[in-house]
């Protein structure tokens, strides 16, 4: 009996190395390429990525940097990351990926929740706490289900004064897992960046957060932003704006003597919560993008005014 | 005949140069180892490219400065102009035309500059409706004089403008050299009534080689390279200066001689560098950098041939040439402000031409020309190209282009009286800056101007006449005369709704094509040889060029004259000049112009020439100017003031 255990895990052994060798071949002639990535392995767990499922996980993950502080274990089994474009966050928009891995196998599992982001302002002085605008964390996109994308725009930096935190709850594979408040820095934008801008309706507070502009080329470039509404209770992440606002834009040069491009269009409320539209830069540099906010009957909301240069007060800057 | 001699003493003798004159053509001689006929430049060799160009028959030059004028040729500028080094392409690299190309060469460089009037271009000129100017390099040719050196120096007083040069001509039955170098610089000059002009210096150094082989009896190899490199170039009538000016020209070509015929074909390759340059100025409302860049490779292949009535060229040509410019603004304190200005357009353009002069008869003479050219353009540059696409949605980054002419023209002698006319049509393309400019501030008019990527190709067809009427020995009378009606004439429209970038700008035009335009030319000339030591010279000219609503257009010559009093004495010649223009009273309001009063000025120059051994020398004196007189000349930019009185010495020494 001991020897054809013997025997029989020999075979299995030179099987396994037969194969491995073979397809180590680049010239295999099966067309199924071998897929390594480092930290995982695939042991045909179905919760998980297939090889090439996690690749392309992996090859989007190499364009993020991890946010170390937003991890989270559950139940000793999964590990939740958080990464974001730049590895920290600043005022206004910014995207945070998660995924989840089996501590197991470091595989990616293949489909989880995350809810209930909340971000947490703490003023030191007044010793008061207030929210920001979040958008809902969903699938980065149909076909990348293991990554979730969520954003929060943060309208003021961590300073002296005050202190960000961030929590958030997870589901994975039936289990649920939280966070509590994490402390995390915010930091301030460079000169020539403001990306969230406040208005007033009535007593209702609302927030314009544009969609990362430094992606923005000189030519035509495709706007997005978000219309966010203070909640009723401030520690309450702010949801997106019920209301169906229009945002015009005006772009201009302050450098340049208020020189603008033609052709820009309005964003426009979409399906999915967000505004949509075009704006057209001439060239590089800072671009003072004039606001005007509009109802759905058309009825200026905010912005629209004359400044002494004869501009909207209303405003977004982005260096480009 | 007299063609069929010339090719044959092609290879052999240093009259390389010397065509046959040709019915259209029109040329100034700048040295000339037979010292007879021609037209120069009375400051001599010593005087600048622009002033050699400037004697040319109806031929303004547009000046911004002291330096790098612009020729204007039937008062149409460089777009509707072909300039050519030896038959070689080369195109300007800045935007703002602040480097006509015949800037990059100089006087030294050169036999003669000639040009062919309207749309009977030279072989290898491409687009040109308004006239074909070549450059031809000073070549001593195989078994001409061992050794010739010819030493000038020149200084001007308003200015202080120097002038150097040393060049050598050797020559032998095998092989041939020339070489020179060329230094010439000017601080900035006092306008008339003593102010100065600021911004008016230059500073320029050239070396030049031509280096021929004869291969075997019939075949020769030649060899071309010009360093040509201005700076410190100030430009009074524009916002900014130019650090940098720097072309570099290299060709090399192989002749085969027939019986028959001859057959030239030339590679070459040159390389232009443009930056300009606003550290200098005070009040600069914001720095920028302005470097444009401009390369040109290329070949043409020339059969010519002689037989029985007939002398034929047939031209086959190739160039592909690559212009980039940008634009960076540095706002104190903020990000810098980048643009392309050029998007990297890469043309490649092949053209076949074929020209023919008949002698019908001992006095009459027909001469054909025709060419087509193809050219395919692409935008290189993705910045660029997506910035221009913002106002040319549909746009691509390709196009191409098909243009063409023929000419034709009679000339017949009766007598003293010589009648010629001609007829030809043609097209061209849009240049880059016309098609792919971005932004770029004229500061004629003060618009910033958007190439237009959809514009149709230019056309025009020409009318042309004069006669020569010899009355008696001492008399001469001619009068000449040419029409260029245009379709789809190119010039900037004004776009409303797009906002202009410059600080200051007026607003923004684009450039559009116009149904119609037309551009007409006409003088009269007389001389006058009553004594042998005295003659008299008179020349009247006029321009008009009216728009499709019959608006003047820009840049148009007023009324024009000049009178001229010639003395011969012995080793002396001297003269006076009357020239002046009449007020510009059709100046073109629509297109930014503004009118120009009417101004005369007097010059005075002689010329002293002595063997001393068995060296020349050659002294050159006059005033320009003599009166001081603060004018302008409608083709001043801005109305920058010409030189106040200038006093002018010249020292030639030739062995």
């Amino acid at each position: 009996m001991r020897n054809f255990t013997r025997i029989y895990l020999l075979v299995i052994f030179a099987i396994a190395g037969i194969a491995a060798f073979t397809s180590c071949n680049s010239n295999d002639d099966d067309g199924t390429p071998d897929i390594e990535i480092p930290g995982i392995t695939f042991d045909g767990d179905i919760d998980c990525c297939s090889a090439e499922e996690a690749l392309q996980v992996y090859k989007f993950l190499q364009t993020v940097k991890i946010l170390p502080e937003l991890s989270l274990s559950i139940d000793g089994k999964y590990d939740i990351t958080a990464y974001a474009a730049a590895g920290g966050f600043h005022t206004g928009y910014n995207e945070i990926f998660f995924v989840a891995t089996k501590k197991i196998s470091g595989n990616y599992i293949k489909n989880f929740e995350i809810s209930d982001l909340t971000p947490l302002m703490h003023m030191v002085k007044m010793d008061m706490y207030h929210s920001t605008p979040v958008g809902a964390v969903e699938s980065f996109d149909s076909s990348i289900l293991a990554v979730k994308r969520g954003w929060v725009s943060y309208i003021m930096s961590s300073s002296d004064g005050g202190t960000w935190a961030l929590a958030y709850n997870a589901k994975v594979l039936g289990t649920t897992g939280e966070t509590g408040p994490i402390d995390i820095t915010v930091n301030a934008l460079p000169e020539g960046q403001a990306w969230v801008k406040s208005f007033k309706v009535g007593d209702d507070t609302y927030y314009l957060s544009i969609v990362n502009p430094t992606n923005w080329k000189t030519g035509t470039n495709a706007a997005t932003a978000y219309v966010s509404k203070k909640s009723a209770k401030a520690t309450t992440p702010y949801a997106l704006a019920a209301e169906r606002f229009t945002i015009e834009i005006d772009p201009r040069m302050p450098d340049m003597g208020n020189h603008t491009s033609p052709d820009n269009t309005a964003l426009t409320r979409q399906d999915d919560g967000s505004n949509r539209g075009t704006i057209n830069l001439t060239m590089t540099g800072l671009w003072r993008i004039h606001l005007t906010v509009k109802d759905a009957e058309g009825n200026v909301v905010a912005g629209g005014d004359d400044l002494s240069d004869g501009y909207s007060s209303l405003f977004w800057d982005v260096t480009i | 005949m007299v063609s069929l001699l010339i090719i044959s003493t092609l290879l052999t003798t240093a009259a390389d140069t010397t065509v046959a004159r040709e019915l259209t053509v029109d040329e100034v001689v700048i040295v000339s180892t037979a010292s007879q006929g021609g037209r120069r430049a009375v400051k001599g060799q010593a005087a600048s490219i622009d002033e050699h160009i400037g004697n040319l028959r109806n031929v303004a030059m547009v000046r911004r400065g002291s330096y790098a004028w612009e020729p204007v040729v039937n008062n149409m500028p460089t777009e509707r102009l072909s300039t050519t080094i030896d038959g070689m392409k080369i195109f300007y690299a800045c935007t703002d035309k602040m480097d006509p190309v015949t800037s990059y060469v100089e006087s030294g460089n050169l036999q003669t500059i000639s040009l062919n009037s309207g749309l009977d271009g030279n072989p290898q000129a491409t687009g040109n409706i308004g006239g074909s100017l070549d450059l031809r390099l000073r070549k001593a040719g195989f078994d001409a004089d061992p050794l010739r050196v010819n030493l000038s120096a020149g200084h001007e007083w308003n200015g202080h403008v120097q002038v150097y040069g040393a060049d050598a001509a050797l020559s032998g039955h095998r092989a041939y050299a020339n070489i020179g170098a060329f230094y010439r610089q000017a601080e900035n000059y006092k306008v008339g009534g003593g102010e100065r002009l600021q911004f008016s210096q230059f500073h320029k150094v050239n070396v030049f080689s031509n280096l021929g082989f004869r291969l075997t009896d019939n075949d020769a190899l030649e060899a071309t390279f010009i360093f040509d490199r201005a700076t410190d170039v100030g430009y009074p009538a524009l916002n900014m200066d130019v650090g940098l000016a720097r072309g570099i020209i290299t060709s090399l070509s192989v002749k085969h001689l027939f019986g028959w015929a001859s057959w030239e074909t030339k590679v070459y390759y040159n390389h232009i560098t443009h930056e300009m340059d606003d550290t200098q100025r005070p009040d600069v409302e914001i720095h920028m950098d302005m470097p444009g860049r401009s390369r040109t490779a290329g070949l043409y292949s020339l059969l010519t041939a002689s037989r029985k009535r007939h002398d034929l060229a047939l031209n086959y040509d190739l160039y592909h040439n690559r212009r980039f410019a940008d634009m960076t603004m540095y706002p104190g304190g903020a990000a810098p402000m980048y643009m392309v200005t050029w998007p990297d357009v890469a043309t490649l353009n092949t053209g076949l031409a074929l020209t023919d002069n008949i002698g019908l008869t001992e006095n009459q003479q027909v001469r054909l020309s025709a060419k087509v050219a193809w050219q395919h353009q692409r935008l290189d540059n993705e910045e660029g190209y997506h910035a221009l696409k913002v106002f040319f949605p549909a746009m691509t980054d390709a196009y191409y282009q098909t243009t063409g002419r023929v000419a034709a023209s009679y000339r017949v002698q009766l007598g003293g009286l010589q009648l010629s006319a001609g007829a030809g049509w043609g097209s061209r393309a849009p240049t880059v800056t016309e098609a792919y400019g971005y932004y770029l501030n004229n500061t004629f008019d003060q618009f910033d101007y958007i190439g237009n990527p959809h514009l149709k190709n230019e056309s025009a067809f020409e009318l042309n006449a004069a006669l020569k009427w010899r009355v008696g020995a001492a008399l001469q009378v001619g009068v000449d005369g040419s029409a260029f009606r245009f379709a789809d004439y190119i010039i900037g429209h004004l776009e409303e709704r797009i906002s202009p970038m410059t600080v200051g700008a007026e607003g923004v035009k684009v450039y559009g094509n116009i149904s119609r335009a037309t551009i007409a030319n006409a003088s009269a000339t007389a001389e006058w040889q009553p004594l042998k030591w005295l003659n008299l010279n008179g020349k009247l000219s006029i321009g008009s060029g009216r728009d499709a609503d019959n608006d003047p257009l820009p840049l148009i010559a007023p009324l024009g004259w000049q009178t001229q009093v010639g003395l011969n004495h012995g080793q002396w010649q001297a003269q006076v000049v009357l020239r002046g223009n009449g007020r510009q009273s059709h100046f073109a309001a629509k297109y930014g112009e503004t009118e120009t009063p009417a101004w005369t000025v007097c010059d005075l120059s002689a010329l002293w020439q002595r063997p001393i051994g068995d060296k020349r020398l050659t002294v050159r004196a006059g005033i320009e100017n003599l009166l001081d007189r603060r004018y302008a000349t409608y083709a001043d930019w801005n109305e920058i003031p010409q030189k106040g009185r200038n006093v002018f010495v010249n020292l030639t020494v030739e062995w």
